[in-house]
Order: C-alpha cells, then structure tokens, then sequence
C-alpha cells in the first residue's frame, strides 16, 4: 500500500515538475520565436494556457496532499482531541463530496461533452475534451487522498502516517 | 429576491469555521446554492467548466512565472543583497531596522509578483536580526505583515493581473503603473509609524557607513534591481505582455542566482519548480472556485441587486464610496484576496463606475483595501507565515498591527477620494 501511495505522489510530483518546465519554455520560445526569428509561434500561446489548466488542477491534489491549502483553523484548533477528529473527518468527507460530484462527474460529463461536439482547439487542433481530462483526473487524486488524510486521522497511531 | 445569497454566505461561512480549505469551502457553497434552482447533472457541469475555464487565461499565465522567479530571487540571495543596499542607504535612522524591513519589502516586491514570497524572503532575514537589535518581536512580525502588501500595488503584482481579468479588460500595463505611487504611500506611511515607535521605545541607532561601503552595497544590489526595469520597462514600451514578462522575469533571475551569485544549486532546481507549482496551484483553484462562484452569482442576478440597494440607499458618492470600503475590509478579513477581487469585482464596480470612479482607480483601492485583510486576522496568509517565522502568536501582534491598520487606511482614503494618486503615472507614460 505504501508503495502505491509513494509512486502516485512522485508521479503527480513529476508531472508537475515537467508541466512547470515546459510551461517556462513555450513562453521563452514564444519571445525568441517574436523577437528573435521574426516568426512569432502560433501554437505557444494555446499550449501555455492548457498547460495552466493542468498545473492548476493537477497542483490542487498534490497541494491538498501537502495540506497547504488556505483555511481557518482557529476554532478547530481549540476543540478536544476527539471532537477534532470529528470535524476533520468531516471535512474529509465533504471535501471528497465535492470532488466526486464536480470534478469527478461533473468533468467527467463535461469531457464526454466535449467529445461528442468534436470541440477542437483553435491553434494546436486537439480535442477539447483532452484538456478538461484532468478535472476528473485531478478529482480522483482528491478522493483518494481525502480518504488517506480519514486513514491518518484515525489509525495511523500504530503504523505511521501514510 | 430569494435566498440564494444568504444560503451562499451561510454556507460558506459554516465551512471556513470547520476549517474546510477556502477554495473548497466556495466551491462547495457554490454548489449548494446552485442546486436550489439547477438540476443536479447541469449544475456539477457547469461549475466543473467554469473552474476549468477560469484557469484558460494567457494573462493569469503570469502568475507561475512571478512565484516561481519570487522563489528563485528568494532563496538565491537577491533578497540579502537588497536588503543590504537599503541598510546602506537608511540603516543609521531612528529605527533603522524596522524602515529597512519596510523598503526592503517594498523592492522585494518590486522584482516578485507576491507577498507570501516577500515575507518569507524578507522576513526570515529581517526577524531575526531586528530581535538581536533590540527590537519587540511582535512589533517586528507586525512590521513585516503589513510591508509586504505593499507589493500588491508594486508592480509587478499577481493580484492586479488577477483584477484586470475579473474586470473584463482594464490594461495591465495601466495597472502596473498606477500601482507604484499608492504603493510607495503605504511603504512610506508604514514607516513613519515605525520611526514614531522606535523614538518612543528608544532603540539603538546603528552608526552611518563609510560612504565607500555604501557605494559598495548599493552597486552589489544593481544586477537585483535591474529586474524592475526589464520587467515593468518591457511591459510598459509594449515590448512583451506581463506574462512574457514574467517568463523573462525567471530566466533572468536563474541567471542570477545560478550562474551569478552561485547561491542556488542545480539540483535545487527540480524542488524550486515543484514548491512553485504548488503555491500556483492553491491561487488557481481560488480563482477556478470563485470564477464559478461569480457565475453563480450573476445567475442568479445578485451583483443587479446589490447595486440597485446600494445607490438606494444613498447618493451621495462619499458615503457610498465608504460604505464599499467598509463592507470590503470585512470581506478581506475572512476571504482571501484572489477570490475576494473576483467575487466582489463584479458587484462592486458597476456601483463605483456609477458614481464616476474609473476601473483603473477601483483596481487599485480594491486591492489595496484587500491588503489590510491580508495581514488581519483572523484569514490572513500574510499574517500566519510571518507568525511562523518570528516564532510569535497571532493574538499577540494584533495590537502592535493597529497603528499600522491605521496608517494604510488613511493611504485608502486618499486613494478612494483622490483619483489623481491611481491615475497620474498611467496618464504619464500613456498606457
């Protein structure tokens, strides 16, 4: 289990690393291509902006992963251990709520939506759908580590966090 | 009306006390509120594909860019070498330390698009030798929080960016522009509540430097500063977009801190582009959340009838002006500032617009008003990094915050009243 868990990260984490290194180069190639070679690129703009979408997604889960998404823990904070535990599974619970119903399938449908209209983009020619893939990628990745964090919560005492 | 925005607000404000993640907690309202009058297949759509298509922006590209050449410049050593020319320059002055910090944050923010990295560059340099000087660490952390707003008007700025997408087209090259002169008004107005606090407690003024080492740290600074005139230069001539600024902005500083200083390390490199892409992350599921959280809004017709009520209620621009800033500072109190400019954006500048205020001067008051949310409590990022840092508690640097609350909003005040300070230098240089 923990092997799966630690090569899903690392596959999330390089993803992203690669996303935000070719992100840096189509727009430095977008320059050159202008500036330098007097032959402006038409695919780099479009390109950029899929990639954004992927990164901001993608990132979501794995930030989620890291636990550094802004919140107000204040009041949690101040609660007994156990009544702590509660609220944060909660929380879990309704998080993976939203990733099931609106990244999940809600992207789920908008992606076969896409699809079935052939939405082509404008300058690379892919299908739309392609893009809008990593909402419900980005959900799943969601639901499975809400339910890792519930894991955590509760019986990760004896084991270690995973 | 119905009760769709008070289900929204309830909602969303139940969330954010269990300590649901505010782009969740949004996303989530949203839903709920969009579920009392859309069936439930359309609605999770249509909010999966506003999120999605918020993100679809060349100009919100410039984001990545900023925080990823704000995290290079932060751990390369540049934000040192600042910090060392303003020592330089106003380190012997009656609290020297505490105004350093302010400019220091002032030309940190300068070169980088974002508080968070302004805080952490400079707080984690200034915190600790302001307490071995002498100086009330929570003063200190105080200090810090509120300077490094000062980099949301500086440009360039990712929260302006943000701002002129949420309001359909202001330039960002105007943008960029009208945010120098408000944001050297904080910068100055934080530090003079600092030399009135330091002469008051007495501390220690540290001797003048021989003229040599000045000349010395200033030059050594140069190479950092000269970002601003590639980056704000090139954008203002109309040479590159911000984002291709921004791009530009990372080669030269990994050029810098790289090959230069020597102060990042290669394989440094992979951990600085995962680290960025997270921090771009959280600010682009806020944007993705609340761009569908406005949709939802105007759906259901809410910015309509928040203008109509506020021009109902008075017509006198002063008053409604004011009361605009006051419901935003509560707003900037329990939202962070990404989804805050994009929610309130649309409710509030067709009522300021109204009253003749252009959107290039409610930009700026906006988000300098949401700047002081930024370092109040009790949903302040600012606040809680430098909280960490200086190792101190939140409760404990909200009253050395308030002279500082107060001077910013009286920089607010005169950027409401007087259209001038946001439209002189764009009028300038005629963007």
């Amino acid at each position: 289990m923990r092997k799966v868990i630690r090569l899903i990260d690392q596959l999330v984490a390089g993803t992203l690393m690669l996303a935000m290194t070719l992100i840096l180069l189509t727009v430095v190639w977008q320059v050159i291509s202008r500036y330098i070679l007097q032959d402006p690129a038409s695919v780099t703009e479009e390109l950029s902006r899929f990639l954004l979408i992927w990164i901001g997604l993608l990132g979501a889960a794995f930030a989620y992963r890291q636990k550094v998404h802004l919140g107000f823990n204040l009041i949690v904070e101040k609660q007994s251990e156990l009544v702590r535990k509660y609220i944060l599974t909660l929380v879990e619970l309704l998080v993976i709520t939203f990733c099931a119903t609106t990244l999940l399938f809600g992207g789920s449908q908008l992606v076969s939506l896409t699809l079935e209209l052939e939405q082509i983009s404008a300058a690379l020619g892919i299908r739309m759908g392609y893009v809008y893939v990593v909402l419900p990628v980005s959900g799943l990745l969601l639901i499975w580590y809400g339910l890792i964090n519930i894991h955590n919560l509760w019986l990760a005492d004896e084991e270690g966090a995973l | 009306m119905d009760y769709t925005a008070l289900v929204l607000v309830v909602t969303f404000f139940l969330l954010l006390i269990l300590n649901v993640p505010i782009s969740f907690s949004i996303g989530i309202a949203t839903l709920v509120a969009m579920l009392m009058s859309i069936d439930f297949t359309p609605a999770v759509t249509t909010i999966a594909q506003r999120m999605a298509g918020g993100l679809d922006s060349f100009a919100l590209l410039a984001i990545p860019f900023f925080v990823l050449s704000g995290m290079i410049m932060g751990r390369g050593g540049i934000a040192k070498r600042l910090i060392n020319c303003a020592l330089a320059l106003i380190g012997s002055l009656p609290g020297g330390l505490a105004l350093v910090n302010v400019v220091s944050c002032m030309l940190f923010g300068a070169i980088s698009g974002s508080a968070v990295a302004t805080t952490s560059a400079i707080g984690s340099f200034m915190l600790p030798e302001m307490k071995k000087q002498g100086y009330d660490e929570n003063f200190s952390a105080a200090v810090t929080a509120a300077a490094s707003t000062t980099g949301m008007l500086i440009p360039p700025s990712n929260i302006l960016i943000v701002y002129a997408i949420a309001s359909g087209g202001v330039s960002i090259a105007a943008l960029f522009m009208a945010g120098y002169l408000p944001g050297v008004m904080v910068g100055l107005a934080l530090m003079m509540v600092c030399f009135i606090h330091a002469k008051r407690k007495g501390y220690a003024t540290a001797d003048r430097l021989p003229l040599k080492v000045v000349v010395q740290q200033v030059g050594a600074a140069i190479p950092s500063l000269f970002l601003i005139f590639l980056v704000i230069g090139g954008i203002v001539g109309g040479i590159f977009t911000a984002t291709e600024a921004g791009a530009i902005a990372v080669v030269y500083s990994l050029i810098l801190a790289v090959g230069v200083y020597r102060e990042v390390k290669p394989k440094q490199l992979p951990d600085i582009l995962l680290k960025s892409a997270e921090t771009t992350a959280i600010v682009m599921l806020l944007i993705g959340a609340s761009t569908a959280m406005s949709w939802m809004l105007s759906y259901a017709n809410i910015p309509q009838n928040i203008s109509a009520f506020m021009l109902e209620v008075s017509d006198n621009p002063i008053v409604i002006l004011l009361l605009i800033n006051l419901l935003l500072i509560v707003v900037g109190a329990f939202l962070d500032m990404t989804p805050a400019v994009l929610i309130f954006t649309p409710i509030f500048l067709p009522v300021a617009a109204e009253l003749g205020m252009s959107p290039l001067q409610f930009g700026i008051m906006i988000v300098l008003n949401l700047s002081i949310g930024l370092c109040s409590p009790p949903v302040g990022a600012v606040l809680f990094i430098t909280c960490a840092i200086a190792k101190t508690r939140l409760d404990k640097i909200i009253r050395p915050l308030l002279p500082l609350y107060v001077a910013m909003f009286v920089v607010l005040m005169l950027v409401t009243y007087v259209a001038w300070f946001s439209e002189a230098l764009p009028a300038l240089f005629g963007v």
